[in-house]
């Protein structure tokens, strides 16, 4: 059985703000985990951090309970990392490029051509005599995607697997993903929300080197919708009429004349005051969660997390 | 903890049920031959195999056309004076296959994304290095073998088969190997040093040639025995097959003024070589287990 953890991660360049701060969170078991975030969010630092590429500056990163940075082989032996563009040499071909991931990983010289033959079916791969050097960008991904899950690997680290792939691509790599996280532990890093809602479990949301938010699919935008009611009153209501709300909410946002967004603290206490509050202003026509999907919950958290920075 | 493992260890993908422990000799040889197939394929490899053909090439063709006559003008009477004359230019070729094999063979793990492909596999980087390092060796052996063979060619067009020191050759040929060796140690510590492959390649290049042969011309100008530089170590691949060695030449340049000119003996040349490895090597290691993929 696989497992990722990071433990009080923290990782510092030479110049600029943290890219990591004191990250923690243990997956363990099979399953997908999206992780989401804006660019320089750290996501791929993190995966780098996790198979060895960086140092960390503070904290731990194991998997499969090994510390690369102690033991690289250990950590490694069963995992499958796409990070970033990997290339092989240009001067090799596709089997040779795949034949020395499979034998680095141990495998039989029949293992490696069963496994081949696998990835050949599963990521419809260019022919195998091909250099490297002539392939297109979306085949190299489809190789190194093919080398990734070479030897069967439990636990997979996958930067955005579908960088780089044209839309049938994507799709096959998706329907790949939801195969392989029945029994495999797949980490994912994504800009795509709907890839990581049709591939994920799990959500970790990262920004500026800090984990805003995580939890499973279906409870994040839950959570999030949580944060935030639409109120809808039956008459039109005036600004200044909504200043009691403020004691409460951290934001108050007219939608319309009628309908006002409410950002507060998502308690339960709180929603029942607010709910008092609002009937104090007027006949209320409806209150409820927003209706948020999650792509919007996503952009909110960001200009949350934003604005409290 | 998300969900246990349904159904181990078959893969539903249809993965391979085993695999079997790696030791990290087997993953050196894995990676020895992973490098040597990418080497045998590069434009650089067969520029600078072509290269030393034409440049040994025409030296014999010009030989051949002049005659014995020319080769004993120049003062050359024997094969052992003949081939140590015609080794002299070997450092040049040792000093250029370091560079272009050596030079780069790191800091492509961090300049491109060949080090995303091989750095995440389950390999130890000092495995990965001690590879790299035998197929460049490899390599540089090859070029360095090709240029030993056409020198041996002439000499057996002058001498004949029977006068060919042979035992003193393949002795000059192992320290040739000993020097690629060392000038390849240092072309490494340069590689996991720099990010550009390039610039891996240029500073090889130039500490290794112009540098050394810098240093070592002033050194000696100025009364010095230049005893650490590898050029001045290299010297012995030559001055193993010289009948005539001499290790300190004083030329006269003025009135009782001298410039001396020292020559390595075959084992001060190898234990500097040696010396070089031991340095370098170990520290390119350090380097590249150290080294952050940041790009």
């Amino acid at each position: 059985m696989g497992s990722f953890e990071v433990s009080g991660l923290s990782k510092s360049f030479r110049t600029g703000p943290p890219a990591l701060s004191d990250l923690s969170f243990r997956y363990e078991g099979a399953g997908a985990i999206g992780y989401l975030g804006p660019n320089g969010a750290g996501k791929t630092t993190t995966l780098k951090l996790l198979v060895g590429l960086l140092r960390p500056s503070r904290g731990h990163a194991f998997v499969n309970e090994i510390d690369p940075m102690i033991d690289r082989k250990g950590a490694l032996w069963d995992v499958g990392a796409l990070i970033e563009t990997p290339e092989p040499y240009p001067t090799l071909n596709v089997q040779e490029a795949l034949d020395v991931v499979g034998r680095a990983r141990g495998l039989s010289r029949d293992d490696i051509d069963r496994e081949v033959d696998r990835c050949h079916e599963l990521l419809d791969l260019p022919p195998l005599d091909l250099r490297i050097g002539w392939l297109s960008k979306g085949q190299r991904q489809r190789v190194a995607l093919a080398a990734t899950l070479m030897g069967d690997p439990s636990v997979l680290l996958l930067d955005e697997p579908t960088s780089g792939l044209d839309p049938a691509e994507r799709v096959l790599v998706r329907r790949l993903l939801n195969r392989l996280k029945r029994d495999h532990l797949v980490f994912m890093s994504s800009h795509q929300m709907f890839e990581v809602t049709e591939v994920c479990d799990q959500l970790v949301f990262l920004n500026q080197g800090r984990i805003l938010l995580k939890d499973r699919v279906d409870r994040v935008s839950d959570r999030i919708r949580a944060l935030q009611v639409d109120v809808e009153f039956e008459r039109p209501v005036a600004a200044e009429a909504t200043a009691a709300l403020r004691t409460i909410a951290t934001d108050v946002v007219a939608i319309s004349e009628r309908r006002w967004r409410i950002s507060f603290d998502g308690s339960d206490q709180n929603r029942v005051r607010l709910l008092e509050l609002c009937q104090g202003i007027g006949p209320v026509a409806q209150f409820s969660n927003t209706s948020l999907v999650l792509e919007e919950a996503y952009l909110e958290l960001l200009s949350k997390s934003a604005s409290e920075a | 903890m998300i969900q246990p493992r349904a159904a181990p260890p078959v893969a539903d993908s249809g993965g391979v049920a085993a695999r079997r422990r790696v030791s990290d000799l087997e993953q050196w040889r894995i990676a020895t031959f992973h490098q040597l197939g990418h080497y045998f394929r590069t434009n650089r490899f067969y520029g600078l195999l072509g290269f030393v053909v034409l440049l040994s090439g025409l030296t014999l063709a010009f030989e051949f056309s002049t005659g014995i006559a020319r080769v004993q003008f120049t003062q050359l009477y024997s094969p052992s004076e003949y081939l140590s004359n015609y080794l002299v230019d070997t450092g040049l070729f040792v000093v250029l296959a370091a560079a272009f094999f050596g030079g780069d063979a790191l800091s492509v793990d961090f300049s491109t994304g060949a080090g995303y492909y091989m750095l995440v596999l389950p390999i130890r980087r000092p495995v990965l290095l001690a590879g790299r390092y035998a197929a460049a060796t490899l390599v540089t052996a090859a070029i360095v073998g090709v240029y030993y063979l056409f020198g041996t060619v002439g000499a057996v067009y002058f001498f004949g088969t029977q006068r060919i020191p042979w035992e003193l050759l393949v002795e000059s040929l192992g320290i040739a190997v000993v020097f690629s060796l060392a000038a390849l140690s240092v072309a490494f510590c340069v590689s996991a040093f720099v990010r550009s492959p390039s610039a891996g390649v240029l500073i090889t290049i130039l500490a290794l040639y112009v540098g050394f042969t810098t240093l070592q011309a002033t050194l000696e100008l100025a009364g010095f025995e230049p005893w650490f530089s590898l050029s001045y170590a290299g010297g012995a691949m030559a001055a193993v097959l010289d009948t005539d060695f001499i290790h300190l030449q004083a030329v006269p340049i003025g009135e009782d003024q001298y410039y001396n000119i020292w020559s390595a003996t075959v084992s001060e040349g190898v234990a500097i070589m040696a010396a070089y490895v031991a340095v370098f090597l170990p520290l390119s290691a350090v380097l590249y287990q150290r080294k952050e993929s940041t790009g």
